[in-house]
């Protein structure tokens, strides 16, 4: 359900290019989800170029990306440098668990 | 505050054995401490900053060894409870990521954005490396001693091992810890076994460590020969520096921040009322001792030296303590600096870096008093 609304936002917010976008995102969870979560991505704010240089190590070690300018797209579209940084999330309090 | 973070499943995210942590990443965990909740010399457990490179390894110890291998006349593999019975040696040491506040620097740096909770103090307890090494029949012509941990990388990831120079490894404060806190080491932070390596960045201290390796030359993987490096002179911001004129990072820099308030920028301000406003927070040196905080309630036009705690280590940091009374009502800019006992103090900024080490600035907190 939130990946359907992030798509929609996504796809909103991008007119014409909400597809690439929208193709970017699906292959974030197909090509970064074996070694981390998406939370680090969603954290950091980069430029194209600062984005090239991750996706260049991440495939260096490993990673599989197949879409790899609809991945940049999208990183650009929702964590670029001109993006405002938001708040970190808190966990609950797991103590006793 | 943040917002309520749902896991994969939809409930609340949780951290078995931790409060409320600031959350970078849950997979593999990288958790900060909100400054506020660090308040007291030794950091609980259960406030800990957790930072991981790679997913946290199942490590079975009953099944766990640490063998001493490379230039040495007699290699050792010992069990917990073999190592248990060694002379254990204790020390309060503060740990910090070399990359706290990286979240600050500007142009922006890729890397986990912390703040200034990637930091803590515990007292650890374990049996010195050195011990081990002289054990083990130490080559006197060996000059590191390479920590790898259980943890291991998905693909093509580099495995996490990290180099002391033998000068270091050799320091009667340097150890392998078994406990933090007084009990055992708990599974996220590197149980049953992590490297302490007094004064030096947290990637130093290595977790859940299996074995350490003697040898005449640095450890050549990423994380050591590439990663945790600063450069040698100061480049412009957004810039770049050749390989070659960086160096590793060792011993951390002076550094000090407020916990009591515990943020505060100009657009969410801490808010106060008039009376006697608690001022409280943590100064650090590396290797030094703290020997002055000074607090300014001006933006940094006068600066008054802050009451220091009686817990005094030379690898932990120094709590510290002023009551200030505000003038009036209105919007003040707190700040705080600290010296060591090297004479060294804190920059207005730190040096931007490509990859966001070392952040000490001057911290400003902005706060309002209200009549």
């Amino acid at each position: 359900m939130r990946a359907m609304v992030m798509l929609w936002a996504a796809m909103a917010a991008y007119g014409a290019d909400g597809a690439l976008v929208a193709k970017g995102a699906a292959e974030e969870r197909k090509a970064c989800v074996g070694c981390h979560s998406l939370r680090i991505s969603s954290t950091q704010r980069l430029s194209r170029a600062g984005w090239e240089k991750e996706l260049d190590k991440m495939a260096r070690w490993g990673a599989k990306i197949t879409e790899r300018e609809a991945l940049l797209v999208y990183l650009v579209d929702k964590y670029g440098d001109d993006k405002p940084v938001e708040a970190l999330p808190r966990s609950a309090d797991g103590v006793g668990r | 505050m943040g917002l309520p973070l749902l896991g994969q499943t939809g409930r609340p995210l949780v951290f078995p054995g931790k409060r409320s942590m600031l959350v970078h990443n849950d997979f593999p965990e990288d958790l900060e401490a909100p400054t506020e909740s660090l308040d007291s010399f030794l950091t609980p457990v259960e406030r800990f900053f957790v930072r991981q490179h790679l997913p946290r390894p199942r490590v079975d110890v009953g099944q766990w060894r640490l063998s001493v291998e490379g230039m040495v006349s007699r290699p050792l593999t010992l069990t917990l409870d073999e190592l248990l019975k060694l002379p254990q040696h204790k020390l309060p040491a503060t740990l910090e990521c070399a990359g706290n506040g990286r979240g600050y620097f500007r142009p922006s740096i890729p890397g986990l954005q912390w703040t200034k909770g990637a930091v803590g103090t515990a007292e650890w307890g374990g049996v010195r490396v050195a011990e081990l090494l002289q054990r083990a029949g130490m080559d006197g012509k060996a000059l590191y001693a390479s920590f790898d941990g259980a943890d291991v990388g998905a693909g093509q990831t580099p495995d996490f091992v990290r180099s002391v120079p033998m000068r270091k490894c050799l320091d009667a404060d340097t150890m392998i810890a078994l406990t933090m806190n007084g009990k055992p080491l708990p599974e996220i932070h590197g149980a049953p076994a992590r490297l302490i390596v007094p004064g030096w960045d947290g990637a130093s201290w290595v977790k859940w460590v299996t074995r350490v390796t003697v040898a005449a030359e640095a450890d050549k993987g990423f994380y050591f020969a590439t990663a945790y490096k600063y450069p040698k002179l100061p480049v412009a911001p957004g810039g770049a520096a050749r390989p070659e004129d960086m160096e590793v990072i060792e011993a951390m820099p002076v550094k000090s921040m407020f916990t009591s308030p515990g943020g505060g920028t100009a657009a969410n301000p801490a808010r106060m009322r008039m009376g006697r406003v608690p001022l409280a927070g943590f100064a650090w040196g590396g290797e030094n001792r703290i020997a002055r905080v000074e607090v300014s309630t001006d933006g940094g036009a006068r600066w008054l030296d802050a009451t220091l705690g009686k817990e005094d280590f030379r690898f932990a940091w120094r709590q510290w303590r002023m009551e200030w009374t505000p003038p009036g009502a209105g919007y003040f800019t707190l700040c705080v600096r600290a010296t060591d006992s090297a004479g060294r103090t804190q920059p207005i900024e730190a040096a931007w870096n490509p990859s966001g080490y070392l952040w000490n600035s001057i911290e400003r907190i902005a706060a309002v008093v209200e009549g």
